[in-house]
């Protein structure tokens, strides 16, 4: 891949930005057909630059940019459609998303299958429905498009299908197994089929679900906690902020 | 010819200012050397007690050599209006253009949850303690219109409202003189939500 190459209005979204250089900013860019790429915004941050403005993270674009190497230089960025707005928690989800993304996402790894599921995702936080439940099925689609997607629908070790009414322990290399024994995670079916038909369930299944899918993740994500999980839970909660070292 | 060991390290040094290149910090050694030796004492001076005696203002952490700043301990200010902006910079920008009798707070910097800066970072704490601490009728959130911008504004304004205070936040709009065609869709869209009546 490292050869010169012009794209050319290519769908994507920034992910995050940073200043670079004097008058310049490093994207981290998740586009449709490239994956995530790194690029730099030449004279972006001039005073009367037209990209400042463009280039903010949860816009719909279209982005141009040349070169080879690990940094590719943006060329051109034009809105794709309508601006999206998020607002108050739903920016805390919308952080919350491309952290996962810059953590998970290797950069020039195309992702064809995880860019629709990220643009989804970010229009119905933009509607503030259901936001919690969005979560929980991007959560289920990340693993899935990353390879390591859960197994929802049937027991673990081909036991058969999940019953609504069945009781399971979710073992996370295997499946949810039916009896006791080992440890797991508590979870009923109705909770399994629930994230696997993308229907939102009660209030103890989303709890299930939640734990669940924090479960699975830690074991990409690593021990470092999320920065934005953080951010979400004092904008849930607006608490005093919590001092550091504690 | 290169330059001597003195020269080399001044134009190097020069070159931590926003903008400097080594053709510049070139330029601007010469130039000081050349023609204008008590400049260069006096902007060496300035430096040196600039950068030991410029701390935080107690109260809106904004520069001041003084434990208060001007702006904080000025009694004919209001002190019940309370406007938060990102930088010191936008202080002077704030003061330099719109006839505001209140205060300041200064956050240095905003809410990135992806860079790591969180609440503590940007002085919050102590915006309660001023929340808590004084009789504050209105919080002006006049942080950048951005993504962390708005993040922080919404950060701010739900703990003004845990508390009673009402919070506003700048709006956001068509530039003066600017013409439609050419203004960028997000502010053009913010602009028509934000549109008010002709009085």
């Amino acid at each position: 891949m490292n050869t010169e190459r012009r794209i050319s209005l290519e769908p994507g979204f920034v992910l995050h930005r940073t200043p670079y250089r004097d008058t310049s900013l490093l994207l981290e860019a998740f586009t449709a057909e490239h994956g995530r790429v790194g690029l730099v915004a030449k004279g972006a941050r001039r005073p009367r630059s037209a990209l400042k403005g463009l280039l903010q993270p949860f816009q719909p674009l279209l982005l141009s940019w040349a070169g080879r190497g690990e940094l590719r230089t943006l060329t051109g960025a034009e809105p794709a459609e309508r601006p999206a707005f998020l607002a108050g928690p739903a920016l805390a989800s919308g952080f919350y998303l491309n952290e996962m993304l810059l953590r998970l996402v290797a950069r020039h790894d195309p992702q064809p299958d995880l860019y629709p599921v990220y643009a989804r995702t970010l229009s119905t936080l933009t509607k503030s429905s259901d936001m919690e439940w969005a979560l929980r099925l991007f959560e289920r689609d990340l693993l899935l498009c990353l390879g390591y997607g859960l197994l929802l629908g049937d027991e673990a070790d081909g036991g058969g299908a999940v019953q609504s009414e069945g009781h399971y322990w979710y073992h996370l290399e295997r499946g949810p197994v039916p009896e006791q024994g080992g440890g797991g995670i508590p979870v009923r079916g109705e909770t399994l089929l629930a994230l696997a038909k993308g229907q939102p369930p009660n209030q103890q299944g989303r709890a299930e679900a939640k734990q669940l899918m924090r479960a699975a993740l830690r074991l990409y994500l690593g021990d470092k906690p999320l920065a934005s999980r953080a951010l979400f839970r004092q904008f849930a909660g607006s608490k005093r902020p919590q001092p550091s070292g504690e | 010819m290169s330059a001597s060991p003195l020269i080399a390290q001044l134009i190097e040094s020069l070159r931590c200012l926003p903008g400097v290149g080594p053709k510049s910090a070139q330029r601007m050694a010469y130039h000081l050397l050349e023609r204008d030796r008590d400049g260069a004492r006096r902007l060496a001076e300035a430096l040196v007690t600039a950068a030991e005696q410029v701390g935080h203002c107690a109260r809106c952490r904004t520069f001041t050599e003084s434990e208060v700043c001007d702006i904080c301990s000025d009694e004919r200010r209001d002190h019940s209006l309370l406007c938060v902006v990102e930088s010191p910079a936008d202080v002077q920008a704030l003061e330099g253009s719109i006839d505001y009798r209140g205060l300041y707070f200064v956050l240095m910097g905003h809410l990135s949850p992806l860079d790591g800066i969180g609440p503590e970072d940007i002085g919050l704490d102590k915006l309660i303690e001023r929340f808590d601490g004084a009789d504050i009728r209105e919080i002006i959130l006049a942080t950048n219109p951005t993504v962390e911008g708005e993040a922080t504004a919404h950060y701010i304004g739900e703990l003004s409202r845990e508390r009673g205070i009402r919070a506003t936040r700048l709006a956001h709009g068509i530039p003066l003189g600017g013409e439609l065609e050419f203004v960028d869709g997000t502010t053009l869209s913010h602009a028509f939500l934000g549109r008010q009546a002709i009085e």
